[in-house]
């Protein structure tokens, strides 16, 4: 045993390379079938973003068609999304963690990972480079070829040409290793619901065997795409408000170059020389119109009275408020100075401020959604701190308190759904419509609701008979627009549905019966990093419970109508059945020759029944 | 010599049944004729519906009915099957044919009326019964069972190739079966004064060999366990047309009681019949009491047996005489003794010591 051991920082790259398993990339099956996802669901994401109905291509070769699986095969997804910027592409593509996605709004993909993963994996398994060709303008196109370097997390561009083109979109190519004869059937169904939930978008798929898939669009209304909002204090924990508080609470600014330079741009000073008193003036004057890092600044220079000349030979070390002193380090003489800051000074309250941050109330009234300032007020009292309690002077433990008391309390009003964008009851409708080809069909979106401080919103669409085949109820199961293919039986959808005792909607046996089940939310609570089942919170439960319910009601009084007719039928069969005999019965009976004349009654519609 | 007072009962009877399945085709005939769809009314035979005729000491049906229409159509099918068995009773009656509950069954077959099972053709059987207030051996449905019959009767057939044939019921030594050409015979004379019915075919060969008919001028009637429904019938015109007094012998035991009992007053599932029942026949024995008195072997009785003397104690039946009396002794010694116990004291004491005692005995009951 060694007790020796070494640390060393690994790079993002090098994390998931090493942990690719669980971004979805542990065998050639599930990492083509993660990689189409991951491309497809970018460039829907992307078209949502600007509003474009999407139009995506997909495509997927073999590079030697001869040889069995698992093999080489070359993957490209083209869409008419808005591209991205030239000098981006390479940081996009070539970077891991490096997304546009950061922020509280729903969308398909979280942080733009799962692409650079896929780009990661062909890369790792087949060595050859990326290609990406973007157009922001419908007019040039960029066409790099890259390669990731994965210790240092940096692209290496082999090839970056431009040339015109008639229109705007991304088309990534990549080549990876994969099994298309075991994944093809996965593909082929995510591409199916992919296109079933996302009614506006057209989407191609052209299979390794020369096959088309091609679902066009049903509708040409995009859902209004979704803001990004503030947090709810429910869905917060210790780690978050301590990021919160960090771009809060500005740091002491360190007073280099640029800094200076964008102080004696606010001051309006540009190249002038001016002394202390002169910029101190000047300061006053335009004090209103500076930002805050200026501000601070300013504040510093108020106290240790030097000019910009001075200053930029100086570096803040401590500033504490507590005992009114300020500490910086003198690069020309080599030492640690200390001066003292007059507390009846307007610039040490400027300062204290900053160092401190603002007090809780206006905190949580700026920085939360549904919290305002009597909220916030109410909220101090329950948690048991002062409002104008600095929050930049709590503890760890206080800030354990505090989410807490956060979490906990309960006069919040429920999360804004205005950061999620569910389908609609209609594109639901006819997307269900064009799919199955049903003989009944209803929808419902259920209201927003919320779990952990998390908004959501269910919606559910239920569809029977028609051209659906009789092999029991097939659910199809969206999160935030995206099928969820595997580990079916483990879900919460599942559960609802088979709790649902169907007899009492007159549904029996094995019936042609397809449910499409759609969860919205900002996080959607996966149990497991594979992202494929939704984990059985009540608040969700029950909101598919509700949503459920109403469609079987309506299932249930078609059937029950469908029901009667058929009834209708079969009675009028057997009237046709029996009533001759009885007829044949009873002449011989009565000692008659000629039957009675019955026949109008069997023929006459409809027969009336009578129930003693 | 007791000669028949009245002739030709049988086809007096023939007739009113044949007059009102043709009432019935006929109505029927005529709601379809006007479009209108027919239905029967029948006497309701369920529990509820059952009660107890003090006065001519049966089971009876109250005045309930229930309505089966051809328009609602969960009756639709039991209607036509209705129609078809009056339709072959028709048929049965008109050309003087047999049939049985097993072949009604199976001729329905030929008709497309969709019995399920045996048993939803004896029901419709006994919604017939029902309606037309006749048992079915009136619409020549006999059972499948066969009692048998011994003495000194003379019949005459009036089955279609026999009619007019005479036969004496002490020509042969095992007995006539109790079948559709006994049940139908007219009964021409006897010299006999009593009938006595017994439980089981074993006793009754030993009465004939014993020649009980003669010593006690009987005629013997084996009911072969419970009695059925055309040897009830025959017991109660023996007694009702040549006047004879019937008593009845049964093992020791609660199920012998009742078997004497139906034979007396009939069953609840008979409830919808008249004409079954022999209101003064009696019962002789095996009684509790004699247990005891004849110092019988017997045999502890089992818990169905306890059960059943309860709920006999509760039959409206059972609340004089003997009837309750003997329930009670049984529940008390809680044993009971076959017929066949007599053997103890050798093969012929029942016939030589216990019978006279007993045809005595009825004398006086």
């Amino acid at each position: 045993m060694s007790s020796k051991e070494t640390f060393t920082q690994i790079s993002p790259s090098e994390f998931f390379y090493r942990n690719r398993d669980l971004a979805g990339f542990s065998n050639p099956t599930r990492s083509l079938y993660t990689a189409v996802r991951e491309f497809v669901e970018n460039s829907l994401d992307a078209c949502d973003q600007k509003g474009i109905l999407p139009d995506v291509h997909m495509s997927i070769k073999a590079v030697d068609a001869e040889k069995p699986d698992p093999k080489q095969y070359i993957l490209s997804v083209r869409d008419n999304g808005p591209g991205i910027e030239s000098k981006q592409v390479p940081l996009a593509f070539g970077t891991v963690l490096y997304g546009s996605k950061f922020g509280l709004k729903q969308a398909r993909g979280m942080f733009g990972l799962g692409a650079t993963m896929a780009i990661l994996y062909g890369q790792i398994t087949t060595n050859k480079p990326l290609i990406v060709k973007s157009s922001t303008d419908g007019k040039i196109q960029d066409e790099y070829e890259m390669l990731l370097d994965i210790q240092k997390n940096k692209p290496v561009i082999l090839k970056h040409e431009t040339k015109e083109v008639a229109k705007a979109g991304l088309s990534v190519s990549i080549r990876l290793e994969g099994d298309y004869s075991k994944a093809g059937s996965k593909i082929r169904d995510y591409v199916y619901q992919t296109s079933l939930i996302t009614p506006y978008a057209t989407i191609t798929f052209d299979d390794p065997k020369g096959d088309r898939y091609r679902y066009t669009k049903v509708v040409r209304t995009m859902p209004p795409s979704p803001t990004i909002i503030r947090p709810h204090p429910h869905g917060i924990d210790v780690e978050t408000i301590r990021r919160m508080l960090l771009d809060t609470n500005y740091q002491i600014p360190a007073v280099d170059d640029n800094m200076i330079l964008k102080v004696r741009k606010e001051l309006g000073l540009a190249n002038k020389n001016l002394s202390y008193s002169e910029i101190m003036d000047k300061t006053q004057k335009k004090w209103k119109a500076l930002t805050r890092p200026v501000r601070t600044v300013m504040a510093l220079m108020s106290f240790l009275k030097m000019d910009f000349e001075k200053l930029s030979k100086t570096t803040i070390e401590e500033i504490d408020i507590g005992n009114k002193k300020l500490t910086y380090w003198d690069f020309g003489e080599s030492q640690s100075v200390s001066v003292d800051m007059d507390p009846e000074s307007f610039y040490y309250k400027q300062l204290a401020s900053t160092v401190q941050g603002e007090t809780l109330t206006s905190f949580l009234s700026k920085r939360f959604q549904r919290v305002g300032p009597t909220t916030a007020l109410k909220f101090a009292e329950f948690a048991k701190f002062k409002p104008e309690h600095r929050i930049g002077t709590m503890t760890n433990q206080e800030l354990v308190k505090l989410t807490d008391a956060l979490q906990s309390f309960d006069d919040f009003m429920a999360p804004d759904p205005s950061c999620l964008a569910p389908l609609g009851e209609s594109p639901l409708e006819k997307g269900m419509q064009r799919f199955f080809e049903p003989d009944f069909l209803a929808v419902v979106q259920r209201g927003a609701s919320a779990y952990s401080g998390f908004p959501f919103i269910i919606e559910m669409g239920i569809a029977y008979g028609g051209k659906i085949a009789s092999r029991g109820i097939k659910v199809y199961r969206f999160a935030n627009r995206i099928p969820l293919l595997y580990d079916e039986g483990s879900d919460v959808v599942l559960k609802v549905v088979n709790d649902t005792d169907w007899s009492r909607y007159k549904v029996k046996g094995e019936p042609p019966l397809v449910i499409v089940s759609h969860i919205c939310s900002t996080r959607i609570p996966y149990k497991t990093v594979g992202k494929e089942n939704v984990a059985d919170r009540p608040e969700i439960e029950r909101e598919l419970k509700l949503a459920l319910l109403s469609l079987s009601r309506k299932l249930s009084s078609f059937m029950s109508k469908r029901g009667q007719a058929e009834a209708a039928i079969k009675r009028k069969n057997l009237y046709s059945k029996y009533i001759p005999l009885i007829a044949q019965f009873c002449t011989e009976l009565a000692g008659k020759k000629k039957e009675p004349n019955y026949k109008k009654m069997i023929t006459e519609e409809p027969i009336v029944e009578e129930k003693t | 010599m007791k000669k028949k007072p009245k002739k030709k009962v049988s086809e007096d009877k023939q007739s009113t049944l044949a007059d009102l399945l043709r009432k019935h085709g006929a109505q029927i005939y005529d709601d379809l004729d006007k479009g209108n769809f027919p239905k029967f009314s029948i006497p309701s035979r369920s529990v509820s519906n059952i009660v107890y005729d003090k006065k001519i000491r049966q089971y009876i049906l109250g005045a309930n009915t229930a309505v089966r229409s051809s328009r609602n159509s969960s009756q639709l099918r039991s209607f036509t099957q209705l129609m078809w068995l009056a339709f072959f009773a028709n048929r049965l009656t008109g050309q003087k044919k047999s049939s049985t509950l097993r072949d009604v069954y199976y001729s329905s077959q030929a008709f497309e009326v969709d019995f399920e099972d045996q048993a939803e053709s004896d029901n419709i059987i006994v919604d017939l019964e029902a309606v037309l207030a006749s048992p079915r051996e009136s619409f020549h449905v006999f059972p499948e069972e066969r009692s048998s019959v011994f003495g000194d009767l003379t019949i005459e057939y009036t089955v279609p190739g026999y009619q007019g044939k005479k036969t004496n019921l002490s020509d042969h030594p095992d007995g006539y079966a109790i079948g559709p050409s006994l049940t139908t015979a007219e009964l021409i004379e006897t010299s006999a004064e009593v009938v006595i019915a017994v439980e089981k075919g074993g006793l009754f060969t030993r009465f004939v060999e014993e020649q009980v008919d003669k010593k006690f001028k009987a005629i013997i009637v084996d009911t072969g366990g419970q009695a059925p429904r055309s040897t009830r019938t025959l017991l109660k015109r023996l007694h009702d047309e040549l006047s004879l007094p019937v008593v009845i012998l049964t093992d020791g035991d609660v199920y012998g009681e009742h078997i004497a009992m139906v034979i007396k007053s009939g069953s609840a599932n008979a409830a919808h019949l008249r004409g079954l029942t022999v209101p003064d026949a009696k019962w002789v024995g095996v009684w509790a009491t004699d247990i005891e008195k004849y110092k019988l072997p017997t045999i502890p009785m089992t818990e169905s047996d306890i059960k059943r003397c309860h709920d006999l104690l509760k039959d409206p039946r059972y609340q004089e005489g003997i009837w309750k009396k003997e329930l009670e002794v049984f529940l008390k010694i809680k044993r009971k003794a076959e017929l066949e116990a007599f053997s103890k004291y050798g093969l012929t004491n029942i016939t030589d010591k216990y019978l006279p005692h007993k045809l005595e005995l009825a004398k006086s009951l």
